[in-house]
């Protein structure tokens, strides 16, 4: 059985939630890069830049994810109605199909829920779409990240004696950065097999 | 939804939920917990249909579903299980375990998918990863089938409705003075709470067990000291209040 949409919005929204923890952990790298950059002084002028943008891509990110998250939520907030009301629906459906004496009395309130659920579903759909457009908008996020995190690998070579140390928070830009991608892919792969379910049911 | 975790060693950890800022002020407030040992998590009373949605994004953030494999529901309360209908369709293979007296009546929310593990009077034990739990009998307090959750390792006991108030969103997590929490307690714990011999045989039960963290499903919880407080007071109250108010 396929999952429901509000059990993948919320597996979206819980995959954000992460990438965005991870996020205010870039955000502290880089509070630390640049601090070491400022002692190791002029040899790491470069590096002292690059943490500028990487301050500036966390921010980033967690704005994001932020919003994606929060979206997601209420997407999934969404979809529980949508189900809930389809559930009202169809009985209320199979009764005005029925021969029950006083069906009439129900129709106008069949019609209102499958009118409601019109709504809700376009919403939904919406929705879905929306969330689509965002994780792909944070992949040029990721791109940021790598080349970032190249730049620093570059920069840390020539530091002299903070070489090391500025090659343990490169590496850490990357694994961090690699994650992030890790969270925001698996948001993309929930979201593409609910829309490939959604099309073939 | 908040998340507030109480206990944490290891793999082993106890999640708190509750005060959802999207839900209505119109319906009572309420706690929700999730245990987690190894692979295996178990949340208990998961709340009402209309906290389903910020629960399950919540819980999914310290647990995928597929983990996510028990229920508990302490009674038959709405606010406790009436959102079972929409987990019995997000969880494969879950089972629910419930007070036995209450089975025909908690499959009324929708249970297609989702197994009943009936829990008897005498209650039960169960292991889920590494751990222990105890569904404690807890019969009148105040529903006529109910169990409390006891895990000896992390020395909590998920009390139901025994130590809650009826505080609202703005309660704070941990209660901050006894003496003058309290008062807050009395008339939830008199008017819900209908028998005496079953308040006294609980107290007798639970005094002995070393809580550190009473958990309610309403309002803040408590710790330490506060714990023996609590039962001490609950020992002398007066309950049943609403015995003799019909009209005359």
């Amino acid at each position: 059985m396929s999952a429901p949409v509000f059990v993948t919005a919320a597996g979206i929204s819980a995959e954000l939630h992460q990438a965005m923890m991870e996020a205010r952990g870039l955000a502290l790298t880089a509070k630390n890069a640049r601090a070491l950059a400022v002692r190791a002084g002029s040899r790491t002028v470069g590096f002292r830049a690059i943490t500028d943008f990487i301050e500036e891509l966390a921010s980033n990110i967690i704005s994001q994810s932020r919003t994606i998250n929060n979206h997601a939520e209420a997407l999934s907030n969404t979809a529980v109605n949508a189900w809930r009301t389809e559930q009202a629906y169809r009985r209320l459906a199979a009764i005005c199909a029925s021969d029950a004496n006083h069906k009439a009395s129900v129709e106008p309130q069949a019609q209102r829920c499958g009118q409601q659920l019109d709504e809700l579903q376009t919403e939904l759909q919406q929705g879905l779409r929306y969330l689509l457009d965002q994780l792909e908008e944070s992949r040029k996020h990721m791109r940021t990240a790598n080349l970032i995190a190249t730049s620093s690998n570059v920069e840390a070579a020539t530091a002299g004696d903070f070489r090391e140390q500025l090659q343990v928070i490169a590496d850490n830009i990357r694994a961090t950065a690699d994650r992030i991608g890790g969270h925001l892919n698996q948001a993309s792969r929930l979201l593409n097999r609910n829309h490939r379910e959604r099309q073939s049911a | 939804m908040k998340a507030t975790i109480l206990y944490e060693d290891g793999d082993h950890r106890w999640i708190m939920f509750g005060r959802d800022p999207g839900t209505s002020d119109t319906i009572v407030d309420t706690n929700q917990y999730l245990i987690q040992s190894g692979d295996e998590a178990i949340l208990l009373d998961p709340g009402g249909t209309e906290l389903f949605a910020p629960m399950l994004s919540a819980v999914l953030k310290y647990v995928p579903a597929e983990q996510l494999t028990r229920l508990f529901a302490s009674h038959q309360d709405p606010d406790i299980i009436s959102s079972l209908g929409l987990w019995d369709q997000a969880l494969d293979h879950a089972t629910l375990y419930a007070p036995d007296i209450w089975e025909g009546f908690i499959r009324h929310f929708g249970m297609t998918r989702t197994r009943y593990h009936a829990i008897p009077d005498e209650g039960m034990s169960l292991t889920l990863g590494r751990i222990t739990l105890q569904f404690v009998p807890a019969h009148y307090l105040h529903s006529p089938g109910n169990f409390h959750v006891w895990d000896a390792k992390a020395g909590i006991l998920m009390s139901g409705n025994v130590g809650g108030t009826m505080e609202g969103k703005g309660a704070p997590i941990w209660v901050d003075d006894l003496d003058r929490h309290l008062p807050k307690m009395a008339r939830f714990h008199q008017r819900w709470m209908p028998s005496e011999p079953a308040k006294q045989d609980w107290i007798r039960r639970v005094s002995g067990l070393g809580i550190k963290i009473m958990a309610p499903q309403h309002g803040s919880l408590l710790k330490g000291a506060q714990v023996d407080g609590f039962l001490r007071w609950f020992e002398q109250l007066k309950i049943g209040s609403a015995v003799g108010s019909s009209l005359r």
